[in-house]
């Protein structure tokens, strides 16, 4: 935009500015380890946590991953301008017992200020969105799901999980779950508050006292799951869980025929 | 209070020998407050009914009572007590209260000099970090492999909460307490705070509430974790009541010393020195103590209704009878989301004092500085509820608070601009201090990002409860906050104690502290990720190797904060002597000689610029 002018004596553009900044030698410097940074976070953000994570079952924990992917790209030119410059003027440190000659004197840059708040803005408003429009997809897939959802009732108790398949008529403490098919999970909670976390579902929500919360997913990948207790419930906290599974529609069926009319261990 | 501005050497040591107050101390205190506690607890029939309402009522009232008996065994009173009867303390009382030439007695009176009541905070916040932090290797210790074959579950989880609540006591005061009562008010040109007989006040409520935290050991301790939600807390045992007790006390304290550093920094600043001449850590620090003000009363009122549901079977977070546990989530919150950035703002705002010092150079836009702070504590009152993500309570309000969390990262985003402004051409002098602003820059980068994982409501539903989470917010409180904490602590020595800091022991701890750090919490954060519940006692097997790096990075801070302990005693103790302004500051406090006279100043400074007019070529 500042290309179409060449009086000397004109006031200089902020994209002239700008073009100036950059081609002081400290800048480009700082700027160089600030892509370098940039670029290992890029890196390691696309296959770190999704390695440390378990193996996802559902679109949820599927599309968590994602975004936590996605925002660790986002965050990494964050990482590479505030380290990038930290390792500039830390490699231009002064040592000895005496303080070093005063540095430039000045006090602010109002197109560096500028620029500053503008871009973390953006950056800003990119993490909302895209946090809003996953929220939306998940509503809108909550609704689908209301249509032909299996229907499970958690009910978490100091310190134990137990859960009801009304449609089927089977009770169980372990979390038995047919692939492909919707699920929403109606969870209350006979004492204090607990959370319902199937880990590798990628949903969790409160167990409450006489107040049903729910959540629904669909599982999509045969395999175990784990359930946990988020939320520090007492004593035996840390042994509230049980495991559970994502089996074939046939093998359910059977699970369910072998259980109906009484508990499981 | 006029008195005060004479210049101290001329006035002889005063000796009001008939009064009683220089009768009273803290053993006085000590013996009051337990005759008043003892009184209570057999006067209401001890445990003897054995009945859960009336035991909790006892032991609430025992608490309350020995706060107040040691207040009046110190003296906390005389003065209310004149005032009742139409008189005030003499000149003569004041400036024995004041401590002038009582050498270390004084520290363990009501003191009325501001010096005396940093001095007592130093103190008093290094126990908190020690005790705290003791119980921190436990857990570490606890959890370095599966089985929990350290302490057994009922312990664990009192360590958690205890943990919990004694730091955040600790790191609430860690700078305000310190630097906030020693040093702000030399740095604005004062002769003493506003209001120093309520400094002393809020110092000795302060430690009346230790004792009555440290009760909750002997009572069985907490099981809910500092967070003490309902109804967990209503079924837990009578250790309970002293978390309660202590969180009622602290609130007290808190609430007066935060009205007395906003009072002094607005009207007692220095002739000259207009708002935008303030020193950027007076006005974070009074910024963290104008947002604890409107916070801190709804974690009292929180406490009183779970109080007044132990002791009197009242019913506001019992569900069964109409209650709710969700409201005294919002309570909790409301409180405790503005209370994290009551602990971080002051942190931030040293290290931004300190930065133009050791680099030379002004501090880089100080309305940004500024602009920062009042974003942060505008924005930390309309985001709590992001804890609440998946409680249930209201999922359609997530986007919303989805928004106003991501909307911090905004003015956050102008602190880093700040000291990065400030360090940028600039050749930073690498003693202690500054090495801490380059650990901030790191600690809160990372705790700020894994933040915005955090804040995102699909994120969360993966994240929320697990040791993320925990290791999130260690890194902000810890990592920043508690950094600058300890690089004002470096920085400052040489002011209060007239020593200079003993620096090699210094750099070891710095390094064994920071890399323990970051061994501790990163391997946390890997163990969230994998999906490990956090507050848990015992794990299961495929978190040990998370686990165990985990622990063995606790231990190095362990060790390098046991050096700090040796450092900082035998440099208090046997230190080089400092010179008056060791580093070239040009704040106020380092125009005054050690030990700093009663009243500060020879002659009232008068302020012309601001303290950041460093570096060559002017503006």
């Amino acid at each position: 935009m500042s290309d179409d002018h060449g009086l000397v004596e004109m006031e200089p553009t902020p994209g002239e500015k700008l073009a100036a900044i950059f081609k002081q030698r400290e800048v480009r410097v700082a700027t160089a380890w600030g892509v370098l940074v940039t670029a290992i976070f890029f890196v390691i953000g696309g296959w770190i946590y999704p390695s440390w994570m378990p193996t996802a079952m559902s679109t949820d924990m599927k599309s968590i991953e994602r975004l936590i992917v996605i925002f660790t790209w986002i965050s990494a030119p964050v990482c590479g301008i505030v380290l990038g410059f930290s390792i500039y003027t830390f490699l231009h440190r002064h040592k000895g017992d005496t303080p070093p000659a005063d540095g430039p004197g000045f006090r602010t840059n109002s197109l560096v200020v500028g620029l500053w708040v503008i871009v973390s803005s953006a950056l800003c408003l990119v993490a909302v969105v895209y946090g809003l429009i996953e929220m939306n997809s998940a509503s809108a897939a909550t609704a689908e799901h209301k249509k032909n959802a299996m229907v499970v009732e958690v009910t978490g108790s100091q310190w134990a999980w137990s859960f009801n398949y009304p449609e089927q008529g089977v009770q169980s403490h372990e979390l038995m779950l047919p692939i492909n098919r919707p699920v929403e999970f109606k969870i209350i909670s006979v004492d204090v508050n607990h959370s319902f976390w199937p880990v590798q579902l990628g949903v969790k929500v409160d167990a409450n006292r006489l107040q049903t919360t729910v959540i629904d997913t669909t599982p999509n990948k045969l395999g175990d799951i784990d359930v946990k207790c988020a939320e520090l419930c007492g004593l035996y906290h840390a042994y509230m869980e049980t495991s559970g599974k994502v089996m074939s529609a046939d093998d359910f069926n059977t699970w369910v025929t072998a259980h109906q009319g009484g508990h499981t261990a | 209070m006029t008195t005060l501005d004479h210049h101290a050497s001329v006035r002889p040591v005063p000796n009001p020998s008939k009064s009683l107050i220089t009768k009273l101390n803290m053993g006085t205190g000590l013996v009051v407050g337990v005759i008043f506690a003892l009184a209570t607890y057999y006067g209401l029939g001890g445990d003897s009914a054995g009945v859960f309402e009336n035991y909790n009522r006892t032991l609430l009232a025992t608490m309350f009572m020995w706060s107040i008996g040691f207040m009046v065994g110190i003296g906390a009173f005389i003065g209310p007590f004149r005032w009742l009867v139409g008189k005030d303390l003499t000149d003569e009382e004041q400036l024995y209260l004041a401590g002038d030439g009582q050498g270390i007695k004084r520290y363990f009176k009501y003191c009325t000099d501001h010096k005396v009541v940093g001095i007592q905070y130093m103190v008093g916040v290094m126990a908190l970090l020690g005790v705290g932090g003791t119980m921190a290797m436990m857990i570490r210790t606890n959890l370095i492999q599966p089985g929990s074959k350290f302490v057994g579950p009922t312990i664990y989880n009192s360590l958690v909460g205890l943990h919990g609540i004694t730091m955040i006591i600790a790191m609430i005061i860690v700078v305000t307490g310190p630097f906030g009562n020693f040093i702000m008010p030399i740095m604005i040109g004062a002769a003493d705070m506003a209001f120093p007989r309520l400094n002393a006040l809020s110092w000795w409520v302060l430690f009346t509430a230790i004792p009555v935290l440290c009760s909750a050991w002997f009572l069985g301790g907490i099981p809910t974790g500092w967070t003490a939600y309902a109804p967990l807390s209503i079924q837990a045992g009578p250790g309970m009541n002293a978390f309660i007790a202590t969180i009622i006390i602290f609130a007290v304290s808190t609430a007066v010393a935060g009205a007395n550093i906003t009072a002094t920094v607005v009207a007692m600043r220095a002739k000259g020195m207009k708002w935008n001449r303030v020193p950027i850590f007076v006005v974070g620090a009074t910024m963290s103590v104008a947002l604890a003000i409107p916070a801190f009363p709804t974690f009292m009122v929180s406490m009183i209704m779970t109080g007044l549901d132990r002791s009197y079977a009242t019913t506001f977070f019992d569900a069964n009878l109409g209650g709710s546990g969700w409201l005294y989530a919002h309570l909790f919150w409301i409180m405790g989301h503005p209370e994290v950035y009551v602990i971080l703002i002051p942190g931030v705002a040293v290290l931004m004092e300190i930065a133009p010092v050791f680099v030379r150079k002004p501090l880089f836009s100080y309305n940004a500085a500024i602009a920062g702070f009042a974003g942060i504590t505008g924005l930390s009152i309309l985001v709590w509820a992001h804890h609440m993500y998946m409680s249930g309570w209201m999922p359609m309000l997530n986007g919303p608070f989805m928004v106003t969390t991501e909307m911090i990262s905004v003015p956050t985003g102008l602190i880093f601009l700040v000291i990065l402004g400030t360090l940028w051409r600039g050749r930073p002098w690498m003693k202690l201090p500054m090495l801490g602003v380059y650990a901030f820059l790191w600690n809160f980068l990372i705790g700020g990002i894994t933040g915005l994982y955090l804040s995102d409501v699909p994120a969360d539903n993966y994240l929320h409860g697990s040791m993320y989470v925990t290791a999130h917010f260690h890194y902000t409180l810890m990592g920043a906050a508690l950094t600058g904490a300890l690089a004002g602590l470096a920085y400052w020595f040489p002011k209060m104690t007239g020593r200079m800091l003993n620096e090699r022991a210094g750099y070891i701890s710095f390094w064994l502290v920071q890399i323990g750090f970051q061994v501790l919490f990163l391997g946390m954060f890997i163990a969230g990720a994998e999906g490990q519940p956090r507050r848990v006692a015992d794990y299961s097997v495929n978190f040990a190797t998370s686990d165990l790096i985990s622990s063995i990075g606790a231990y190095m801070i362990g060790l390098g904060m046991i050096v700090l302990l040796w450092a900082v005693i035998h440099s208090w103790r046997h230190g080089k002597i400092a010179p008056m302004n060791p580093w070239g500051s040009k704040t106020l406090e380092w125009t005054v000689p050690y030990p700093v006279p009663l009243v500060n100043f020879d002659t009232p400074p008068v302020v012309t610029s601001d303290p950041y007019g460093y570096g060559k070529a002017g503006n």
